[in-house]
């Protein structure tokens, strides 16, 4: 009883500051002026997509370590930065050992290890995980607020909607010509569908997801049957099977998706562009908006 | 039944099973889209599908006739023993070290040395006649063992998919198949196939006893080098390229046993055929049930096969006790 009513006291808080930081940020107060708390100077994020939007928001000089997966390349953007930092496994006596004054989580973040650290006294927040473009805003916004670069977090976010309405202001995507149908091809026939992240990044670069007809969800299956039976006009190959050693890209290197996707344009979005939802996403938006803009030309060129 | 009567019979079902699941889609039995597309549904999609269903489904029937004869143990089965969880091991290590990539021949090699390590084991750790529960217990390590190893090794493998294809190989499937499988695979399964085949007699003999059998001519240390090896290739390969398939060895030559003469001989080309019908109709059953995929082969056998075993082991408790 006591651990709920805490929590849930625990979790006011976090929302009268979040509050407070954006009334700061709409007052154009400089940084921090917002919050009484000193800036945490050694913040361990147990995420790969915590770990993204961390690098991008702290100088690392803060960041006391991050999870074990920013280092690897397919899957991150920062695996550079990160490698120059401590990584975490996501055990808590290794997060103990780097003596954190901040540890942020993802919704995934075993429980067990959340409780633990806090009935140690550390500090853990939760960070949710964005699964649309609207929620990569709010986690930012609520990742600056709880590491105190509120208008780093602001920055981010402007440059994301710059970028976002610079695609959109493409005359291709404005243009009344039908969107193109697309797939984003992932390995075990995955191809997401409606409340997933490609979507949205599909939807932004101008293309028709079909995974959307389909009835797929985030994570949902589409059969290379379906898939060749009433084929796309555009395939996006959101993994690249050489890319991973593992009998689940057999899909990706089927004889007859190799057939459908030499009769069609492909483009490949590498899955560190769109695995996570950080500001970092708009990347995948543009390289797809580049390539239905060349369509669109090459469909307009005189035969 | 007669023999040859039962074979046809068996044949007739499983060519019949092979159609069927030839015009089995996703969504039902039609082939959609242009005459291309359906040229390539048919060809590409689901006639290697349906080709492997076969070729596994005979493997795994054969495989579990001949253990159960050889080793004179009803529970013998290559998925209860661990067999195909050796294989599934091979598999795993030709993969993720590159190996597969660079040779694709080495899949279906790799899964058969894991098999044949995993039989080697079984027949060190429970010699051939000891008692049930000696050689089901055998079996329970050599595949805790191995799954063991499986998941170390996708654990060790930069891959963010491991906890996914772990699945895969604990519980096979035939999704997503290509005729690259099939010509990979086929070679070894055959060769392993005519390997165990060619026991009938000697099985035959060794129903007898061991002493009368080598009176007979049987030689104990050839006997069990074929099917060691027999064994190896056909569940290896199979396994290799499509998983873990379990309980198709132990369930259909329990169930034509009391159609035949009982002799174990008698039961190896029913098994083949009956095992070949079992899998392909377990495919089209999934497809029917679970038509975007998210169900698995090996998870359909193991709902009808474990059930079957558990009454299998109640229904000779006496038997079985030591």
């Amino acid at each position: 009883m006591s651990t709920r009513s805490s929590r849930r006291t625990r979790t006011a808080a976090t929302l009268a500051a979040f509050a407070a930081g954006v009334v700061a940020l709409a007052a154009g107060w400089p940084a921090g002026a917002g919050s009484d708390l000193p800036k945490p100077k050694r913040i361990v994020s147990l995420n790969l997509c915590i770990d993204q939007i961390l690098l991008d928001l702290v100088p690392s000089e803060r960041i006391g370590g991050v999870s074990f997966l920013a280092a690897d390349p397919s899957m991150s953007l920062v695996a550079e930065e990160a490698k120059a930092l401590p990584s975490v496994r996501g055990s808590a006596e290794e997060i103990l050992a780097l003596d954190p004054d901040l540890v942020l989580a993802g919704e995934y973040t075993t429980a067990a290890t959340v409780d633990l650290l806090r009935r140690l006294g550390q500090r853990v927040e939760i960070v949710p995980m964005a699964t649309s473009f609207a929620q990569i805003r709010d986690v930012v916004l609520l990742m600056g607020q709880l590491t105190g670069e509120e208008q780093r977090a602001q920055t981010l976010i402007t440059d994301f909607d710059t970028r976002l309405a610079e695609v959109k202001a493409r005359a291709v995507v404005r243009s009344q010509a039908p969107r193109p149908r697309a797939v984003a091809m992932q390995v075990n026939s995955l191809a997401s569908g409606e409340g997933s992240l490609i979507n949205e990044v599909l939807g932004e670069a101008g293309f028709d997801n079909v995974a959307r007809y389909a009835k797929l969800g985030p994570a949902g299956r589409l059969p290379l049957e379906t898939l060749i039976s009433d084929p796309p006009e555009v395939i996006v190959r959101a993994n690249d099977a050489s890319d991973f050693r593992t009998v689940l890209g057999d899909n990706l290197r089927h004889p007859a998706f190799r057939a459908l996707e030499a009769t069609r344009p492909s483009i490949h979005i590498p899955m560190n562009e769109w695995l996570c939802g950080t500001p970092r996403i708009v990347r995948a938006v543009e390289r797809l908006a580049v390539a239905r803009e060349a369509l669109h030309f090459r469909a307009e060129a005189p035969q | 039944m007669n023999a040859m009567r039962l074979a046809a019979l068996l044949g007739c079902a499983a060519l019949a099973a092979l159609l069927l699941s030839l015009f089995t889609g996703v969504d039902g039995f039609t082939v959609a889209g242009s005459a291309e597309a359906r040229r390539m549904i048919l060809l590409e999609v689901r006639l290697p599908r349906a080709l492997l269903g076969f070729m596994v489904g005979g493997t795994l029937g054969l495989a579990g006739a001949v253990l159960q004869g050889y080793l004179r143990n009803p529970l013998a089965e290559p998925g209860i023993l661990g067999i195909s969880g050796g294989a599934a091991l091979g598999a795993v290590i030709a993969i993720h070290s590159g190996l597969a990539q660079v040779v694709a021949l080495a899949l279906p090699l790799a899964g058969l040395t894991g098999a044949a390590l995993a039989t080697l084991a079984l027949t060190v750790l429970a010699g051939r006649g000891t008692g049930s529960v000696t050689l089901i217990l055998a079996g329970v390590a050599v595949s805790s063992l191995a799954a063991a190893l499986t998941s170390l090794a996708l654990n060790l493998a930069p891959n963010p998919f491991a906890a996914s294809e772990m699945l895969y190989w604990l519980m096979g499937s035939l999704t997503d198949r290509s005729l690259t499988h099939v010509w990979l695979a086929a070679p070894l399964m055959a060769i392993g196939c005519l390997l165990l085949a060619s026991t009938a007699r000697d099985l035959d003999a060794l129903s007898l006893g061991e002493a009368a059998a080598q009176n007979l001519g049987v030689d104990p240390t050839r006997l069990r080098w074929v099917v060691v090896s027999g064994t190896a290739l056909a569940v290896g390969a199979a396994t290799a390229v499509c998983g873990a398939i379990s309980f198709v060895g132990l369930m259909v030559p329990h169930l034509l046993r009391p159609l035949t003469s009982g002799e174990p001989g008698q039961l190896l080309l029913p098994s083949f055929l009956g095992g070949a019908a079992l899998v392909l109709l377990a495919d089209v059953a999934l497809r029917i049930l679970s038509p975007m995929g998210d169900l698995r082969l090996g998870v359909l056998t193991a709902l009808i096969g474990a059930p079957f075993f558990l009454w299998l082991v109640l229904s000779r408790r006496t038997e079985l006790a030591p």
